[in-house]
């Protein structure tokens, strides 16, 4: 059953004439944490949005713990679009841009998703966000406003808030990009928690020090197709494509190998 | 012709229960409106049908193109050939919603453009999605924005009420008018008039910094 926990099989995605998926599959077992680099419009993105399918594929099939999520974009049927409502609440996703809720403070925008879908009542949702605050450090921001919140701990409460539904797998979409670089530890902090306790999560990003520490897996994405996958250290040192060992030398890699030294 | 006070103050008493019906048209027109408003924009947006958009654009462009006036009297002498016999103070409210839902409108899509889409995304990915999606997500921060432009948009519907005179709706303006009719003092009557109006309007329009600030519009 492990090996199964999340399958993805042959996913396809169209914007026009752009291929923003290209037949992608992927297993992932529970526990594991898989990173996802590649160049800009290369569809990382797409690829873990059709996996809640907040972008419905054109083509493909996505299979949570042994469930359907959802396998054609045709229009969903009210039963259909509540069963996807449950998946999602199972799927937390975190995104570049935080989104967290402007008018709602700290301790609502965790507490809200816990009323409407998970139907706690309301003590029992304030106790498990307080608990999940006080996790990602925000313990003392409880009835701050977002707005007043810098960009590490709107995405730290981004996070909460996802946490707060008991997901099993964790989406995250660059979740340090927007971040100034002196905030960008405190937020990996948080996922560095969660990596150690044992959350599978499929991350987008361009960190790859924190990948290769990190990951069970890497995957390459180039031109809505996985190029490379395979352990990141291996990945990173000996890159196998010349497309890779391009986006590598873009990216600055001196960096990384100068962490590896050490 | 002098200026002479007890007039008016002998109107006030009628005049204030002309105020009060004034209130109630608007109070009634003004919400019916924003429920319309509110269903139109919800709808604009979750049905993304053209069909839908062009009848909503034909409908905001004609009670844009036209004087409020002329609309108040087509419902209230056209209706009743349909066989609609609406009395005048259900027609004026039916007149006035219909007028102002047309800028609510407009004012809210305003204030829905300016909610991000990661807004509904983030809502989304945890599981919200139909009405909760709108009534506790989405909404607020559309009406949170859009508050000074609704605030102003109530005091036109409060002004544009003295229209409904015309059609015999016994408010602020007609009670004027049946008083000065009798007394043919028409400054002295007017006067209390206008000082009411002006009133209610006054506060209505500083109620926005209220609303605002009660609402916690909190930006950096
Ligand atoms: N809603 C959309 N409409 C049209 N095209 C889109 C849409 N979303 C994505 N695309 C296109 O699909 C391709 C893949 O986009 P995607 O956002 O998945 O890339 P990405 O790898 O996440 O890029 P980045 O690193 O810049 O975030 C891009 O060419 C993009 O322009
Ligand atoms: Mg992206």
């Amino acid at each position: 059953m492990t090996s199964n926990f999340l399958e993805i099989k042959g996913l396809h995605k169209r914007f026009g004439n752009i291929a923003a998926l290209n037949n992608v599959s992927l297993n992932v077992s529970k526990g594991e944490v898989i990173f996802v680099i590649g160049p800009s419009g290369c569809g990382k993105s797409t690829l873990l949005r059709a996996v809640n399918w907040l972008t419905p594929p054109d083509k493909g099939e996505v299979w949570l713990e042994g469930e359907l999520v959802g396998s054609s974009s045709s229009k969903l049927t009210i039963k259909q679009s509540q069963l996807l409502n449950g998946f999602r609440a199972r799927m937390g996703m975190v995104f570049q841009q935080f989104n967290v809720w402007p008018h709602l403070n700290v301790l609502e925008n965790v507490v809200r998703a816990q009323l409407v879908v998970a139907k706690r009542k309301r003590a029992d949702a304030e106790s498990t966000a307080l608990k999940i605050l006080d996790q990602v450090g925000l313990q003392n921001k409880i009835d701050e406003w977002p707005d007043h919140l810098s960009g590490g701990q709107k995405q730290r409460l981004a996070i909460a808030r996802a946490l707060a539904m008991d997901p099993t797998l964790m989406l995250l979409d660059e979740p340090t990009s927007a971040l100034d670089p002196e905030l960008i530890g405190e937020v990996l902090t948080v996922l560095k928690r969660l990596v150690n306790n044992g959350m599978t999560m499929l991350i987008v990003t361009h960190e790859l020090g924190f990948a290769s520490e990190f990951g069970d897996r890497l995957l390459f994405m180039d031109g809505g197709e996985v190029i490379e996958e395979g352990p990141p250290k291996k990945i990173l040192t000996m890159p196998k494509t010349k497309r890779l060992k391009m986006f590598l030398e873009k990216l600055d890699v001196t960096s990384f190998k100068k962490e590896e030294k050490l | 012709m002098k200026f002479d006070i007890s007039y008016t103050l002998e109107a006030f008493p009628r005049l204030l229960e002309g105020a009060f019906i004034t209130l109630q048209v608007a109070i009634l027109g003004f919400t019916l409106s924003v429920l319309l408003a509110t269903t139109i924009t919800v709808a604009r947006t979750s049905l993304n049908s053209k069909i839908f958009n062009s009848i909503l654009a034909f409908y905001i462009s004609f009670i844009r193109g036209t004087p409020i006036l002329v609309q108040i009297f087509l419902v209230y002498y056209v209706l009743p050939v349909f066989g609609l016999n609406l009395g005048p103070f259900t027609a004026g409210i039916v007149a006035i919603t219909l007028n102002s839902a047309a800028f609510v409108t407009e004012i809210l899509r305003g204030g829905l453009a300016s909610v991000p889409v990661g807004q509904f995304e983030a809502a989304k990915s945890l599981g919200i999605s139909g009405y909760a999606l709108w009534r506790k997500i989405i909404l607020p921060q559309t009406f949170i924005t859009s508050i000074p432009p609704l605030v102003n948009e109530f005091t036109m519907v409060l002004k544009a009420t003295a229209l409904l005179s015309l059609i015999t709706v016994v408010e602020l303006m007609r009670v004027s008018q049946q008083i000065y009719s009798a007394n043919y003092h028409p400054v002295e009557v007017l006067s209390g008039a206008f000082v009411i109006y002006f009133l209610m309007c006054f506060v209505v329009s500083r109620s926005s910094v209220f609303l605002e600030n009660r609402f916690k519009v909190k930006r950096a």
